[in-house]
């Protein structure tokens, strides 16, 4: 590795000094320890990459911590008129690409803003602060027979406001939707330093229960954009009828300390009350794919999902058992899990539990049990808390992270395209780790987001080591290929099923929309006239798309080549 | 206007170009109190093509264009407020695909609720419809207007039913949102680049965007059901059982009728009339049924699936039963004084028109419609009859329909206001009702989510920057401000 100096950015004297008279001096800094602990989100390839490659773009100029939505208004208002960039953070587990600029920026932390403000009963809506989690809001709703309706995968710690920037799966999309189906309202701090509320909270002394305009929606272009719009402070969103009990059951073995996580006893608590997890296992996709299809079918369950390889990334307490038991193929290849939960009353569960066993016995597929492979059973234990509640933290992530292809349709397609696409790719490119070839020789991931099993996500990721920048750059690349393989055959926009897509991609798959970037950078100027607030991570303005790198494109144009697509020129 | 209608004529064809009086007159006003005005023209379009082509010539020639779709709006929103063209779209009423697999149908925006019912059902398949819609109502536009459909309590079941659009946007350019965004299958509402990015166009009055195709949720029917009865001297009483009923999540579609409503419904003596507004019917079932009928009637409606279909009626049944037997309420599978009011609800809930013919009492109707929490119904009900009283309406005239959302989050709320349709004191009269009504609404809580009219300035003045947002979107997306001008806070 060349050796060379890396110096970040610095701001102006006078800029930085009003910043302070914002939060005060303890709220601030801009000393390198600490700016550098900001220099990366925790599994974004593209900012690790420029760690190895010493770019000094990476690391913020400061981190400011405001406290308040007023402090938010007043910094955005201040950078907007010097034309200081910024960036909106809450724990930096989101993967964009880097938490800086190319230009001195500033890193908005709001950290401070944590609480959960309100539960409101009534109208079955929680208020939150930015940087309120999964986990504290489902500790204070479940004590009122509530809850959101699920928790991301990755970890319970994930904050609703930054999640929002893209979808947020759950594993509970198939009654409850994703994260998108639920807020009802969001108040964002513009670029502009003006807050909008969307919903009804948005009119004067009305109550926060509609998600919905007055008229058309602003909420649909905050969702999912990935912080280009501004800063979410605050976010209100649905909660749904808990029949799971106060609180969620202990393991048998208690909850383990740092030294014992390892030992897979801690893992085996069992599902909360009223809730009950099946599951099935197949000889084939295809016999999988009737029965999801058929269980969809019937309208049951609040969550319905095939896991595949990351069983193994999930429910082994280790990296070597992870890699022994993807090795051997100690977990089914074909498989699906179906949560139920008894909302009406526990004859609704043992219902459920009918249709299903009468849906298996139609197709073939064969349950496990205490009497059928038990051992796999108590293997996958981990599921049956971290379906509801990711209480076991960033497993799926603890080698590294590097992007996903997600795409989203009817289930058979998606199950199938996704083999395909994803082969492809490793075809070309090569593998980065042992598990990139999850769904390539058994199930992908697939997850049901409609209760009636009209539309699925599937997901093939790829989990590189992150000290290895060879492997990184391969990993992105697998990635890419993976999503202008799914754009050249007319699958998902912006080759994410989730809908939500980021530059280079937005602006070199003109076939999108189509064209929807140029629909997207007027939206972009609407909110934010100077450009920035976070540039150039969702759509890039004329500027920026013209000041693309040539030898970047290069390699897009080749790999649109490679599927098909006529090269994009630059003024086109 | 003469060389607009010369190059109209050369996209539609000058049949397709009407400028005569009669048809100016008919497309200048709805049985609402909007403000009639006559558009310059009505364009008959075919086809996208042809619709882009009149964007385009719109903006160069900055004459306002009102998309229109059925025309079955009964609250202005086609109404012409600048002129212009009516550019209608009814003539696109293909139904281009039924997926039964995947559970979508794509629809064009001239297909009505009727006929879309009517092409499902061979399927065992109904699309979800909002009660009280006219039948010939386009179900495209329904959809994106946001018109709660029956099955709205079920979160699962009756909410977020728009998958794949695509949109003429206000230059012309196409846009595609969901799997189209990439131009492949239907199948998928994400996206592109937002996740919710159709959402953007709903409840918008055409004022961004002219949507010519929808993929829509369509849902298999029932195979059995069982209909309940509830009823209630007051309103208040009503609201603790709508709650523990839909927080235990018991059945799919619920709602209120209060006996006015209920009476309508079920008047064997009037039929649902042709034309809206309706010339007066007499109707000595409707007298009779209101004297006899409750005040409020809750209606609880339990489907039972193909699969284990008396098994799920059954559990359902008995956790209403025991919902009923706590708070000591009488549950009812029929209506006394009405025999087969349990058939008339099933009927409805596929084609749920049978409540129009209350266009039969006066001739025209006019309603405050609006979401308020579940706690605030008493207060909003309250508000309306006291204002009635104050008017010298007769409380016994007032419809009311209340639907649970998102079980109970909200309630979607229906008051109506009788008087005819022609000008008259009486008609002046409901019109000054109305509109204070509406602000003493807002006032208390209620929430107009789609701004239709005299509803638009009581939520836009409250809300100073989302309106000034919507403006300055509408001004980078429509800078000549040629889609449906003047509704909503555009100019």
């Amino acid at each position: 590795m060349e050796k060379k100096k890396c110096i970040p950015a610095k701001l102006p004297p006078d800029i930085y000094k009003a910043l302070e008279d914002i939060v005060g001096p303890e709220y601030i800094s801009q000393d390198r320890a600490i700016v550098e602990c900001y220099s990366k989100f925790s599994v974004d390839s593209g900012g690790t990459l420029k760690k190895h490659f010493k770019d000094p773009s990476n690391i913020p100029a400061c981190v400011v911590l405001p406290g308040t939505t007023e402090e938010v208004q007043s910094i955005m208002r201040l950078c907007n008129r010097h034309g200081i960039k910024v960036i909106p953070f809450t724990n930096g587990m989101i993967t964009f690409n880097g938490p800086t600029t190319p230009d001195p920026t500033v890193c908005i932390h709001v950290s401070r803003m944590n609480k959960v403000l309100e539960i409101n009963e009534d109208t079955m809506t929680a208020r939150l602060q930015a940087y309120a989690d999964y986990a504290q809001l489902q500790a204070e709703a479940m004590k009122r027979g509530l809850w959101n309706g699920g928790s991301p995968l990755a970890t319970t710690l994930c904050k609703l406001s930054s999640q929002s920037a893209f979808a947020g799966i759950w594993q509970t999309d198939h009654k409850y939707g994703t994260l998108s189906r639920n807020i009802v309202s969001i108040k964002l701090v513009t670029p502009t330093g003006d807050v909008l509320i969307t919903g009804s909270d948005t009119v004067s002394g009305m109550e926060t229960f509609w998600e919905y305009g007055p008229g058309p929606d602003l909420l649909s272009l905050v969702r999912g954009s990935g912080g280009t719009t501004g800063v979410i402070t605050e976010i209100v969103v649905k909660l749904h009828a808990w029949p799971g009990g106060e609180a969620l059951p202990e393991p048998p073995a208690g909850r383990p300390c740092i030294q014992t996580y390892m030992d897979a006893k801690y893992d085996t608590g069992p599902p909360p009350k009223r809730h009950k997890l099946l599951w099935v296992e197949f000889d084939d996709l295809e016999t999988e794919i009737a029965a999801l299809r058929k269980i969809g079918h019937a309208g049951i369950g609040a969550g319905l999902n095939a896991t595949g390889v990351y069983n193994a990334y999930y429910c082994s307490q280790t990296q070597d058992l992870t890699l022994e038991r993807v090795k051997n193929k100690f977990f089914p290849p074909y498989n699906l899990y179906v949560i139920l939960q008894g909302t009406v009353s526990e004859a609704q569960i043992a219902y459920e539990e009918n249709v299903v066993r009468d849906i298996i016995a139609e197709v073939g597929g064969t349950f496990l049990s205490d009497q059928y492979k038990p051992d796999v059973l108590y293997a996958l234990a981990p599921w049956n808390l971290d379906c509801i509640r990711h209480v076991t933290g960033y497993r799926m992530n603890r080698h590294s992270y590097c992007g996903s292809n997600i795409l989203g349709g009817p289930v058979d397609t998606v199950a199938r395209k996704t083999r395909e696409v994803w082969s492809k790719a490793l075809n070309t490119f090569g593998e980065t780790y042992i598990t990139d070839r999850g769904g390539m020789d058994d199930t992908p991931f697939l997850y049901s987001s409609n209760h009636s099993g009209r539309f699925w996500l599937t997901e093939a990721d790829v989990y590189p080591d992150m000290t290895k920048p060879e492997l990184l750059q391969r990993g992105q690349a697998l990635v890419i290929c993976g999503i202008i393989n799914t754009i050249a055959d007319k699958y998902g926009p912006g080759a994410n099923g989730l809908g939500v897509s980021i530059e280079p991609v937005t602006s070199f798959m003109p076939e999108v929309g189509p064209k929807a970037h140029l629909l997207f950078r007027k939206i972009r100027d609407v909110f934010d006239p100077n450009g920035i607030c976070a540039p150039g991570r969702q759509i890039f303005s004329k500027a920026e798309y013209d000041a693309f790198p040539e030898e970047v494109l290069a390699g897009l144009n080749k790999m649109r080549q490679m599927h098909g697509l006529a090269p994009v020129v630059k003024g086109d | 206007m003469a060389s607009i209608k010369g190059e109209l004529e050369k996209i539609v064809g000058s049949q397709n170009v009407l400028t005569d009086e009669p048809t100016l007159k008919r497309y200048a006003q709805d049985q609402s109190f909007v403000q009639p005005r006559r558009p310059d023209m009505v364009v008959f379009v075919e086809n996208v093509e042809q619709i882009q082509k009149i964007v385009r010539l719109a903006n160069a020639t900055r004459t306002p264009l009102v998309p229109y779709s059925s025309g079955k709006n009964l609250r202005g929103a086609t109404i012409p407020d600048h002129g212009g063209i009516i550019l209608n779209m009814s003539r696109m009423n293909a139904i281009i695909e039924v997926d039964r697999e995947n559970l979508f149908a794509v629809i064009e925006p001239g297909v009505t609720y009727r006929q879309l019912q009517d092409a499902l059902a061979p399927h065992g398949l109904r699309v979800m419809t909002p009660f009280g819609i006219v039948p010939e109502r386009s179900v495209l536009t329904s959809y994106l207007e946001r018109d709660p459909v029956l099955a709205a309590p079920s979160f699962e079941d009756g909410n977020a039913l728009i998958m794949d659009t695509e949109l003429v946007l206000p230059n012309g350019d196409l846009f595609r949102t969901g799997n189209w965004a990439s131009g492949g299958r239907p199948g998928a509402p994400n996206g592109p680049i937002r996740n919710t990015i159709y959402r953007l166009w709903t409840g918008s009055q055409g004022t961004l965007g002219i949507m010519t195709k929808m993929a829509v949720q369509v849902s298999f029917i029932p195979a059995d059901r069982k209909i309940f009865f509830i009823p209630f001297e007051h309103i208040a009483d009503a609201v603790e059982p709508i709650r523990r009923i839909q927080r235990r999540e018991i059945g799919t579609e619920c709602f209120l009728l209060n006996r006015f409503n209920l009476a309508a419904l079920f008047a064997q003596d009037w039929s649902v009339p042709n034309d809206i507004p309706a010339p007066p019917v007499r109707s000595e079932d409707f007298a009779l049924l209101r004297q006899h009928l409750p005040p409020w009637v809750l209606i609880i409606v339990i489907n039972g699936p193909m699969r284990r279909t008396q098994e799920k009626i059954a559990y359902e049944a008995e956790a209403l039963q025991e919902v009923c037997d706590i708070l000591n309420l009488e549950l009812r599978e029929a209506l006394p004084h009405v025999p087969g009011a349990e058939q008339v609800i099933a009927d409805e809930l596929l084609r749920p028109w049978g409540i129009l013919k209350k266009f039969n009492f006066k001739g025209s109707v006019h309603d405050l419609t609006f979401k308020t929490p579940l706690n605030n119904l008493p207060n909003v009900t309250e508000i309306v009859t006291n204002l009635a009283l104050r008017y010298g309406y007769p409380e016994s005239d007032i419809g009311m329909f209340v639907l649970p959302l998102e079980r109970a989050r909200a309630l979607h709320v229906e008051i109506d206001l009788h008087c005819p349709s022609a000008e008259c004191s009486e008609r002046t009269m409901v019109k000054e009702l109305w509109l204070t009504a509406s602000g003493r609404l807002v006032d208390a809580g209620g929430y107009f989510d789609r701004p239709y009219g005299a509803w638009a300035p009581l939520m836009y003045g409250r809300a100073a920057q989302y309106t000034q947002m919507l403006r300055k979107l509408k001004a980078e997306m429509d800078p000549n401000n040629i889609l449906n001008p003047g509704k909503l806070c555009f100019a």
